[in-house]
């Protein structure tokens, strides 16, 4: 049943920018960047699905939320496409995967491109496939270090 | 397909797929889309042995610069507009996949079934209570609609 109160959303048109702070294996071989957009602004944040601002919008809780994000993205793995026939295309860009494509893996197992999925995990913490909540078997592994 | 961001990449695929096999009762309007990328138009007719068995209907959706991270805004045009509890007479659909539980894997195919199902899914025809009230005070664009999902039985 639908009810629907009038919202505030900010879907803005401005140019976006994903917060991509992870370095690590960049390969070379890479014309395509993935949903990645720049903004002269400086670095655009999602505290979550279809609300986007940039950094000096963003309110201290936000930030503190962007910042553990980031941090448990860094903790998922990574690696590369190995050529197995299990997973032969990434759902979000449904581009093929190739071998020696930089991919991350979830808990749930479903694999895609690093930054497919790094963009998509800036704005929600489930995994596109499965839905399955991504951080609470994270928060686990990570707090008890 | 190079010069193409990787949101019209995907599109263009999403394209191909349905065109050349389309779900049963759907057809997209090809030359349209093709026109415009981000502005697709699809032909949908009510399923066999439901409350819509014969009608037909048109949706539209309208894609922006961060699909698929930012799920499509679907409305059904044209003057049939289904009557159904969470279809509003403007062609607002209250539909949780299109905001909050939109997910990067689904797909405009994936959309138009759940529509379908949704509407397979009626028992009595008739609009949403507020619907009145909505048509007149909403947004044009129902993403701006802050929906409240609570009955997932339709």
């Amino acid at each position: 049943m639908g009810n629907c109160l009038k919202g505030s959303s900010t879907d803005d048109l401005s140019p976006l920018r994903n917060a991509e702070t992870t370095s690590e294996t960049t390969t070379s071989e890479q014309p395509w960047i993935p949903y990645r957009e720049v903004n002269p602004g400086g670095p655009i944040f999602y505290p979550s699905p279809g609300i986007s601002c940039s950094v000096n919008q963003l309110s201290e809780e936000d930030q503190v939320k962007i910042a553990k994000k980031l941090g448990f993205i860094q903790h998922l793995p990574t690696g590369t496409y190995d050529g197995c026939k299990k997973n032969r295309e990434c759902v979000i860009c449904m581009i093929e995967f190739i071998v020696g494509d930089p991919v991350r893996y979830l808990p749930c197992l479903h694999i895609y491109h690093k930054k497919c999925i790094d963009a998509w995990l800036m704005r929600s913490f489930t995994c596109p496939s499965c839905m399955e909540p991504v951080d609470a078997a994270l928060l686990t592994s990570y707090e008890t270090k | 397909m190079a010069g193409l961001s990787p949101s019209e990449r995907r599109l263009q695929k999403e394209l191909m797929s349905l065109m050349k096999e389309p779900p049963p009762g759907m057809e997209v309007d090809s030359d349209k889309a093709e026109q415009n990328l981000n502005l697709w138009t699809i032909h949908m007719k009510g399923a066999e042995g439901t409350l819509y068995d014969g009608e037909e209907f048109q949706l539209q959706f309208k894609f922006g610069p961060k699909y698929p991270f930012d799920s499509p805004e679907v409305t059904f045009i044209g003057n049939n507009i289904p009557v159904h509890p969470h279809v509003y007479s403007n062609g607002h659909i209250c539909l949780s996949i299109l905001t909050d539980d939109w997910s990067p894997a689904l797909s405009v195919q994936s959309v138009c079934l759940s529509i379908v199902s949704m509407l397979s899914s009626c028992k009595e025809k008739k609009r949403p209570p507020d619907n009145t009230f909505y048509v007149k005070t909403c947004n044009k664009n129902p993403k701006k609609t802050k929906w409240w999902y609570h009955d997932d039985s339709v």
